[in-house]
């Protein structure tokens, strides 16, 4: 855990959902920022230095594994806890093949959501 | 003939020649032929003499024959050729051989076998005709017999050959028809024949086709390490190649897939031990099954996006619900997410059946706690369905090599369906065990129970119960994909049931895969 950190970077390319997502990080007690385009992600993750990064895996442009392999490829940001989120039937696979920490499959239960912003933010 | 040799012998006979002439007319009357002698120099040509067998073939006796002329046989049956030539060899004083119908005195029909000669005197005059006849009346009748014999076999050997021809143009029209490329081998794999739409599929000439080996046919697109040692099994074994794929850059055709399949021709004879290998081009089926299945999973990740959005925001407005509302919005609240979690199930089971149809389902082995992966299903089950107690027995102690998830599912699968159909009962039982190699794992329920007829058919793909397809709802998918996911795992599953009794479904995976 990140002492004192409670960031969380939310990136889905479905606006619903990333209010949903922003909605249940603020409420878990997180500092949130929610972005819909992938491809301002890992500028975000390098200025907000973030506790915990939420990604879709189905995103125009970058796709969340591209992002997360990016992320694993920087050694400042390989241990930086990734939770992948997917409708995807193979997101499972996809999300632990690229080094994920967390997988949740869509329609997920914002119980096991809470459950992993409180693990991983300083709350 | 002695008689018509020197006819002055009997006339001039002495004591020798009179011993001779009792002793030829004993012999003439021996003859079982019949003997008559004609005077020509009378008119007429009366006959003047018949021996006994005469007698007994024209049923006349003597006196009713001598001094007639011979055409009373023939009573009235006068137009036949055969007395044309005996009235040619009379004139001409010839010896014939005729067969010819006669009549017996009382009118039965005879064939007669008539050989006729002239007797000259001295001066070359004919004086006399003697007859010799046979009744071949059953020799005709056999002959007869055996004409018609043969023009009945002729008939049906022509009837059969017609139908023969027939079977084989129509065989011949099925076989060119057929939109698969077929190929006859010999056993050493040498082409023997080959139908229309191997030509066609392949742009190839019979030239280039009959008669050369199967591995050298285009540019050596069979000749594969693997499918030879499959062919050569077929004729010892008689095990068919069943569904072989072939990727193949093809001469004339370019990239193809080809599904090949070959089986031993079950013939005696000539065709025995022949080969049939039929060749099929899948490269489209495949190319448009990839983009259902492709067209499936966009389409369920595009239905669950706006779901996650409403099990979401539901589970935040519940939460979120202000104090002092009345309890039956909680209860609301929980049914719209049961139809939440339903309409996902449903979602997910679709894409799975699509790609189980076409064998895209990708089984990811790897290790896991049998024991824990059961008891955390049914925890969670548990937790969802308060009106049930799932009690679990026994131990597999295995750590199993498979796919976690799609055991998961299947177990979910079982124990949803233990609870959906005993409405009326509390209890369902779990044991798992461990047998020989296998884990195997039972879900016991004592609820309504299924037929023995249904039994057959539950694991068959959107098959419903008649009788529960208004009481309970589903497609009919479920066990399905249970069974392919457990046949994909080189397991079995299979149940006990008894109607009003309960239903017990076991399902069985080897621990090391």
């Amino acid at each position: 855990m990140n002492k004192g950190n409670s960031k969380v970077i939310i990136c889905d390319d479905d606006q619903s959902i990333l209010e949903l997502l922003g909605l249940v990080a603020e409420t878990a007690g997180c500092e949130v920022v929610t972005l819909s385009k992938s491809m301002e992600v890992m500028k975000a993750i390098r200025q907000e230095h973030p506790a915990l990064v939420v990604l879709d895996l189905w995103m125009p442009v970058m796709s969340g594994d591209m992002i997360l392999q990016t992320i694993r490829k920087d050694t400042a940001l390989k241990e930086l806890p990734v939770v992948i989120i997917s409708a995807s039937r193979d997101g499972r696979q996809i999300a632990e093949l690229n080094g994920a920490t967390e997988y949740l499959a869509k329609p997920f239960d914002i119980m096991d959501l809470t459950a992993i912003f409180q693990k991983y933010c300083y709350v | 003939m002695l008689l018509s040799s020197n006819p002055n012998i009997v006339s001039e006979g002495g004591h020798v020649q009179g011993l001779t002439f009792s002793l030829l007319f004993s012999a003439l009357n021996a003859s079982v032929s019949g003997i008559i002698i004609t005077d020509n120099q009378q008119p007429d040509n009366p006959i003047i003499y018949c021996n006994t067998a005469f007698e007994k073939i024209s049923g006349y006796s003597r006196s009713e024959i001598i001094g007639h002329n011979c055409r009373f046989l023939q009573g009235k049956d006068r137009s036949q050729k055969a007395r044309q030539q005996i009235a040619v060899a009379v004139e001409k004083a010839e010896s014939c051989k005729v067969e010819i119908r006669n009549y017996r005195k009382n009118g039965d029909l005879f064939w007669n076998e008539l050989f006729m000669a002239p007797v000259s005197d001295a001066s070359g005059k004919v004086t006399h005709f003697i007859g010799v006849q046979n009744d071949i009346t059953l020799r005709e009748k056999a002959e007869l017999e055996l004409l018609e014999q043969k023009a009945v076999m002729e008939e049906q050997v022509r009837e059969r050959t017609i139908k023969l021809k027939e079977n084989e143009a129509f065989l011949s029209s099925i076989i060119e028809t057929v939109r698969e490329s077929l190929l006859v081998l010999d056993p050493d794999f040498k082409v023997i024949s080959a139908n229309d739409h191997f030509f066609k599929t392949f742009k190839v000439s019979s030239q280039e086709t009959i008669g050369k080996l199967l591995y050298d046919l285009g540019n050596g697109q069979w000749n594969i390490e693997k499918l030879k040692e499959l062919l050569l099994k077929i004729l010892p074994t008689n095990n068919p190649v069943l569904d072989f794929e072939v990727e193949h850059e093809f001469p004339h055709i370019g990239k193809k897939l080809m599904l090949l399949n070959a089986y031993r021709i079950e013939l005696e004879g000539q065709y025995k031990d022949r080969i049939l290998i039929a060749i099929e081009d899948i490269t489209e089926r495949r190319e448009i099954e990839r983009r259902k299945d492709d067209f499936l999973s966009i389409a369920s990740h595009e239905l669950k996006t706006p779901l996650t959005s409403i099990k979401g925001f539901l589970q935040m407005l519940s939460r979120l619900q202000p104090a002092g509302m009345p309890d039956q919005y909680q209860v609301i609240f929980d049914k719209v997410n049961v139809s939440v979690d339903r309409l996902n199930m449903l979602i997910t089971d679709l894409l799975d059946v699509s790609r189980i149809q076409s064998g895209n389902m990708e089984i990811h082995k790897d290790n896991f706690d049998f024991d824990k992966v059961v008891a955390e299903t049914i925890e969670q089950m548990q937790s969802v369905s308060p009106d049930h107690t799932i009690i679990s027995t026994g131990s597999s102690r295995a750590l199993v090599k498979a796919d976690e998830q799609q055991i998961v599912q299947v177990i979910n699968n079982l124990l949803a369906n233990a609870i959906k159909y005993s409405p009326d009962s509390k209890e369902i039982y779990v044991h798992i065990s461990k047998v020989s190699d296998y884990v195997k794992l039972s879900v016991r329920d004592t609820g309504v129970g299924i037929n023995l007829e249904d039994q057959q058919r539950v694991f068959q793909r959107f098959f419903r119960g008649a009788e529960f397809q208004k009481k309970f709802a589903g497609m009919g998918i479920g066990l399905y994909v249970c069974e392919q996911i457990i046949k994909n795992h080189n397991g079995t599953i299979w149940l006990n049931s008894e109607k009003g009794q309960g239903t017990t479904f076991n399902f069985t995976i080897p621990i090391e895969a």
